[in-house]
């Protein structure tokens, strides 16, 4: 098992963020990580990325705590995390000298693929720079990827660009955990399906076999969590 | 093939698979023809890898495609077209009949209609 949560929970003051999450992700396997804003999402791929450690519970990845398999999982926040005076070739740049994992080839591959403008991050739209952090996210060679709404609040083209990047960059052995409240576009990108509300999994389930009940994952996703 | 899946239309996998045995009835796709990878067909469609190979052995078990190692996914070239076109075409007859039935009508009202479309187009 690539990644193994277990009775995971997380509170920030007084409010629970995660309250005993389990969760399990095989290699290979694309996860849609979906819940309304402040169902816990951030937070769980924060702890899954070893940037929080949970109150209460076990995070596993690859066996091990998150913090010891350092460049394992890349973990790109909803929020460009990059100065904005920087442009996306210095970051490149710094990631290629801390990070072996970061190929450089691929980087140069998927600038075209996104069209990533070369000018600071400053200068660009939401939407060019959301591809720019997702080719910088991308370049780096793992087993996980977990993308924090990497399709919220950016234009349309800019949406679509991304879903064709993520299905063009697939790879059989990483897995992927993708958290987004915007579900129709990105569904057929899934493998399963894991809704979360007040910080617990309401339901895991492979997106298939809920179109076999009759139900897309956005009518399940109303019906879950309305 | 017409690239387009609904989510909200049942399986992915076999929308994919419906839509690789309706381009053969209509003889957009022929026998011997080779069909597009996996991948190129999961990014057309925005859709994960895994669907589209899902899709395709149930070609396979349907008798329609083969995989030839190292080549990619193939249309049999003893696949029965006839046999796919005349499944289509009860599949679309049946429709008709539940669209009429619907209307409070019969099968006669069905072939009366069909026949005055026919002698107007």
């Amino acid at each position: 098992m690539l990644l193994e949560l277990k009775e995971v929970a997380k509170r920030y003051l007084r409010t629970p963020a995660l309250d005993g999450v389990d969760l399990e992700v095989r290699g290979g396997e694309v996860v849609g990580l979906l819940g309304l804003n402040g169902a816990g999402k951030t937070t769980l791929l924060k702890v899954t990325a070893g940037l929080l450690v949970p109150d209460r519970g076990e995070v596993r990845l690859l066996g091990g705590p998150p913090r010891r398999a350092r460049g394992k999982a890349v973990y790109l926040p909803e929020q460009n995390p990059w100065p904005a005076g920087a442009r996306p070739a210095e970051v490149a740049h710094l990631l290629a000298g801390a990070d072996p994992g970061f190929d450089r080839g691929r980087y140069r591959e998927l600038l075209g693929f996104l069209e990533v403008p070369d000018r600071p991050f400053a200068q660009m739209s939401r939407g060019q720079r959301a591809r720019a952090n997702l080719a910088l996210a991308l370049a780096r060679r793992a087993p996980l990827y977990l993308l924090d709404e990497p399709l919220a609040g950016i234009d349309l083209i800019s949406r679509d660009r991304i879903l064709k990047a993520l299905v063009h960059e697939w790879r059989a052995d990483a897995a992927v955990i993708l958290s987004t409240h915007e579900v129709g576009e990105a569904e057929g990108l899934f493998d399963r399906a894991v809704f979360l509300k007040e910080g617990r999994v309401v339901l895991d389930a492979p997106v298939e076999d809920l179109r076999r009940r009759g139900k897309s994952v956005v009518e399940t996703f109303k019906e879950v969590l309305a | 093939m017409r690239g387009r899946v609904d989510p909200a239309a049942g399986p992915i996998f076999e929308q994919i698979a419906d839509q690789v045995e309706a381009a053969l009835a209509r003889g957009e796709l022929r026998p011997g023809e080779k069909l597009p990878s996996a991948r190129a067909l999961a990014e057309a469609l925005r859709v994960n890898p895994n669907t589209v190979i899902r899709a395709f052995e149930l070609l396979e078990q349907r008798g329609i495609s083969e995989t030839r190692r190292g080549l990619g996914t193939f249309v049999r070239e003893d696949v029965d077209i006839e046999a796919l076109r005349r499944r289509r075409l009860r599949a679309a007859a049946r429709r008709y009949l539940k669209a009429v039935r619907e209307l409070g009508l019969g099968p006669e009202a069905a072939e009366e209609a069909l026949k005055e479309v026919k002698d107007v187009t």
